[in-house]
């Protein structure tokens, strides 16, 4: 109580004096900070836009974008304390928050950092942080979290809990001189390894790693303890050279952990870290745990058929019991030779002789058993199992970009598990074909259309979507073919080995989504759904942007045997790190609890909050009149009755007119002009009642209960700041917010129109759908539309005057429309009808609403400004 | 196609442009070296004529306009490509004064500079036949 009275005091006391900015400084500030606002959101696009591979950028073009994103919002910040009288500091606070670790990804020190985990489990492991979790968790977390493959349970104990058992027993400086004394000559190899591995074996894990294993070890009796070791780029094999224990005890996991370690240094690893110029580098390893699978039979899977790679098939071991008798290549295995297309076809099938295997014995550990005489000859694998191994193949290998050795077992119950899955090395290198000649031999269905949204090569079927429906027949492996680019297309994303959009830009929702799953992508391609034939194979080139009839089989074996995938590569890796920090939107509702600064997570957070409180700054109009006396506010008289008020701030309005009502004649702001031609266009504005029936009503009175405090009150202002060129409007209606921000000027590189539409009576999924409306009918006139929950953002930048008046007609007509869609979004299918009643009603014939790609200026001018 | 491949030079100190741009540029039919220091990139262009240059401009040791005027001295017919981060109009005038065939600003995406490559294999063919 009485810190509260104090607190009241001093602010009372040093209150800002509000009267001290004129209304037009802070309008001078909105702008500034609108500006900057688009700035960072085309950088952030740009961003996206920048790790779908089709880019060639360095390290350089990285750190000039952090700072430049630091600078742009810092001076967002700035502007908004200097509107709103200095009430947000904290968001100084949250821009260090979250630029500090920026910086840090850039220096590359964060995987040391106290953000990093000791110990994480397998579900869990973070994204693109290989040298945190070692390659072999790197790759299993993806499979898990990207495929939904089934892999055992696991956990990691991360690089980071190696170097903090190595500082606590003061292990580095003593490694160091035992290998330099190696190294001179003054120790023998058996030596120092023993030495090293004593050191290791004989150091105490620090309490609160070991406190972290113990919790996730005694989640199940036994344990395989293994090393998942970080050569960089994936390109160094560590394989067989450490250590890997079985059947270890829940208690006995912390021992293994240590022994895991301590195999870096045995004499065969050390040789081989002297022959690759490794023994220098900090040795940090990363050790994995997962649950042993009592497999009834194990073996391993070659997504490329090395002993002929040219033949597109793929190859399935198999073995009955524990896979230690594959691993260690004692006996020879069950062998089956699949087409590497649906429906994996069976070309070979060669059954081993079998003698023994290996099982869990009954008291714990391995037992080899005979076979009998009938079993002998049996295969190890069922058909349909070899089938569903071999999809399997095809979805890591797709994903990796990267022949992928598979190993796999299959437990008492039948089910098959991933153990892991790393790049099959090839003992010879393939040959790759010289494919100039051979791809010129395929008729080409479709050349140098659309954008580049993710990069790559992809063959499959077509199957064109157009509705929700097809999105449940689409099968695994196709080719996604699409007019559309809404973000209902997500669940097939994943299946697809390619998707062809007739529209979207690369930094649109759904290139975020392909580039998530690594799907090659092309947006923006003309008539593709008509140049398509449906059913049959084609093959997207990205690189090329060239999609031929049939599958260029040269063409995707020379993707597939080229070193690393771009993917991997470092630089995409601290790309996509960087992103995952500056793009994601966590914050939607600004009645939400966690619509703080301190609640802000990215830089799109932070613009978003900076956003809202601008607005409702500017919004505020009571203070707003009493700030700015000399304002020349009037009425707008027009046959569309909402009051509409207009602040004029020079130019925006006829200087004839007087008092203080004006009509639609007397408008002399360009963009004012426009937009109202379409709101007053015949059949927009409906004055009827719209139908509303009981759900919506019933969401409509709680919501309109629940909004009666806390939020602020804007009804019935609508306001239009204007001047000739520039047109800020508010428009609230019905339950709706509608802000639209444009500057139309002579130039086009100084013109934008930012729309922002959020709120609306029912329940969320009905504003949802009107979201999704709004998106696809906003994206045909080539906005950036980005939608999160029933927010949506749109913008376009850059247009001649004249494009920017046609799309302000329709952003007119498209407010009248969606007034109060919502209630009549009764489901999904609605979606698509509104949209094409919304083009068809409004759009003269013959007029299509997105002509040729370029032609409206979008893309022309995006690419004449190569990154910034 | 029974013309012999061009040759290409890259030198980029940053390792990512060059094993980005290699595998694009073989597949378009050239062939490729790559080079991330200047020094040994000067070597290579004194034991082998390189038909296309493409460098980078800011580099540790050497810079790439030295580099190019160096190459140009040796083989003046080399055909070179600016690629830089610091694209500002006062290094492209500079970069054309010496004779560059065209400047690309860095970031730029793969089909950008496989059209630059395929107007000055378009020329080195116009004025060898």
């Amino acid at each position: 109580m009485f810190t509260g009275f104090l607190q009241h005091l001093w602010q009372r006391l040093f209150k800002p004096k509000e009267e001290l900015v004129s209304f037009t400084e802070v309008f001078e500030h909105f702008q500034e900070l609108l500006q900057d606002q688009q700035k960072v959101m085309e950088i952030i696009a740009d961003l996206g836009e920048k790790s779908g591979g089709d880019y060639i950028f360095d390290r350089k073009y990285l750190t000039d974008t952090v700072n430049e994103l630091h600078a742009r919002m810092l001076h967002l910040v700035k502007d908004l304390n200097l509107i709103s009288f200095n009430r947000y500091p904290d968001l100084y606070s949250a821009l260090d928050r979250i630029f500090l670790p920026l910086e840090g990804e850039m220096r590359g020190r964060l995987s040391l950092s106290e953000e990093m985990p000791l110990v994480v489990s397998l579900e869990k492991t973070p994204r693109d942080h290989p040298e945190l979790v070692g390659g072999k968790a790197a790759a299993l977390g993806e499979i898990i979290q990207r495929l939904h493959l089934p892999v055992p349970p696991g956990f990691v104990i991360t690089t980071r809990a190696h170097r903090r058992f190595l500082e606590h027993n003061h292990l580095e400086e003593r490694i160091h001189a035992l290998l330099s004394a190696w190294l001179s000559g003054q120790a023998d190899r058996a030596q120092t390894s023993r030495q090293i591995q004593y050191s290791i074996l004989a150091g105490v894990i620090p309490q609160e790693v070991a406190r972290e294993i113990r919790r996730e070890a005694q989640a199940r009796p036994f344990w395989a303890v293994r090393s998942s070791a970080f050569g960089e780029d994936g390109e160094l094999s560590f394989a067989g050279l450490h250590e890997s224990i079985l059947q270890v005890p829940a208690a006995g996991v912390l021992e293994a952990v240590k022994r895991v370690w301590a195999s870096l240094y045995s004499p065969e690893a050390l040789t081989y870290r002297r022959q690759v110029g490794l023994l220098g580098e900090e040795a940090a390893m990363a050790v994995l745990c997962q649950e042993v699978i009592a497999s009834r039979a194990s073996g391993v899977v070659h997504s490329l058929n090395l002993e002929a790679p040219e033949s597109d098939a793929l190859v399935v071991y198999a073995y009955p019991g524990l896979g230690r008798m594959v691993m260690e290549g004692r006996a020879s295995l069950d062998r089956f030779v699949v087409e590497r297309r649906q429906p994996f076809h069976l070309k070979v099938k060669d059954i081993a002789l079998k003698e023994s295997y290996r099982r869990v014995a009954p008291g714990g550990g391995e037992e080899e058993v005979l076979v009998s005489p009938e079993e002998r000859e049996r295969p190890a694998l069922a058909d349909e199992d070899i089938q569903t191994l071999a999809g399997w193949s095809r979805i890591l290998e797709r994903y990796f970009k990267r022949p992928q050795e598979t190993e796999w077992a299959l437990d008492e119950k039948g089910r098959i598990w991933i153990l892991q899955s790393r790049r099959l090395t090839s003992p010879q290198s393939l040959e790759a074909p010289d494919i100039c000649d051979s791809c010129s031999t395929y008729p080409v269905l479709i050349k140098d259309q659309g954008a580049v949204a993710h990069a790559g090569v992809g063959a499959g079927p077509v199957f064109v979507v157009s509705s929700d429906q097809d999105l449940e027949r689409f099968p695994e492996g196709a080719v996604l073919v699409t007019r559309y680019t809404a973000p209902w297309l997500a669940p097939v994303v994943p299946k697809a080995v390619a998707i062809v959009a007739e529209r979207g830009s690369p930094a649109g929702h759904l290139a975020t989504i392909s580039r998530e799953f690594r799907v090659p992508t092309l947006v923006g391609v003309e008539n593709a759904v008509a140049l398509l034939p449906a059913g049959e194979d084609i093959t997207v080139d990205t690189h090329n942007r060239l999609i031929y009839q049939g599958r260029v089989a040269e063409l995707l074996r020379y993707e597939l045997i080229q070193s690393t995938a771009f993917e991997d590569a470092l630089e995409f890796r601290l790309l996509r790190r960087l992103l995952k920090r500056i793009a994601p939107l966590n914050l939607t509702e600004p009645q939400d609890q966690n619509f703080t600064p301190e609640g802000c997570r990215s830089v799109h957070d932070v613009i978003r909050f900076v956003h809202e409180k601008a607005v409702q700054e500017l919004m505020d109009l009571p203070r707003f009149l009493k700030r700015f006396k000399e304002a020349r506010v009037c009425t707008l008289v027009s046959e569309v009755p909402i009051g509409l008020k207009i602040w004029d701030l020079g130019g925006g309005v006829d200087p004839e007119a007087r008092g203080t009502q004006i009509t639609v004649a007397q408008i002399r702001s360009l963009p004012l002009q426009a937009l109202w031609e379409g709101v007053t266009l015949p059949g927009v504005w409906s004055t009827e009642p719209v139908a509303v029936d009981f759900k919506g009503m019933m969401s409509s009175l709680t919501r309109t209960l629940g909004n009666g405090f806390g939020a602020p009150d804007y009804r019935g202002i609508n306001l239009a700041v204007v001047t000739e060129t520039y047109l800020n409007l508010h428009l609230k209606l019905g339950y709706h917010y509608n802000l639209i921000d444009v500057r139309m000027e002579a130039d086009p590189n100084r013109n934008h129109i930012y729309f922002r539409f959020v709120g609306g009576v029912t329940d969320l999924t009905r504003r949802s759908r009107r979201a999704r409306l709004l998106a696809d009918i906003l994206s045909k006139y080539h906005f950036k539309v980005d939608i999160k929950g029933d927010l949506v953002l749109a913008r376009i930048l850059h247009l001649p005057q004249e494009e920017m008046r046609r799309r302000l007609i329709a952003l007119g007509q498209l407010v009248g429309f969606t007034r109060q869609l919502d209630m009549q979004l009764k489901s999904d299918e609605d979606v698509g009808h509104f949209l094409e009643a919304f083009v068809q009603r409004l759009e003269p014939a013959g007029d299509s609403p997105s002509p040729q790609g370029g032609k409206d200026g979008t893309e022309q001018v995006k690419n004449s400004h190569p990154g910034r | 196609m029974a013309q012999s491949k061009l040759k290409i030079l890259i030198l980029d100190d940053e390792p990512i442009v060059c094993k980005r741009l290699k595998p694009s540029l073989e597949k378009q039919g050239f062939e490729v070296d790559t080079f991330t220091r200047s020094f040994e990139a000067l070597q290579a262009v004194q034991n082998t004529k390189y038909d296309i240059i493409i460098t980078d401009l800011k580099m540790e040791g050497m810079d790439g306009m030295r580099f190019l005027q160096e190459a140009k001295k040796i083989h003046p017919d080399s055909e070179v490509i600016v690629i830089t981060g610091f694209a500002t109009m006062e290094t492209a005038k500079e970069s054309f004064k010496k004779g560059v065939f065209d400047f690309i600003a860095k970031p730029f995406n793969l089909s950008e500079i496989q059209r630059v490559v395929m107007r000055v294999e378009a020329k080195i063919r116009g004025t060898q036949g």
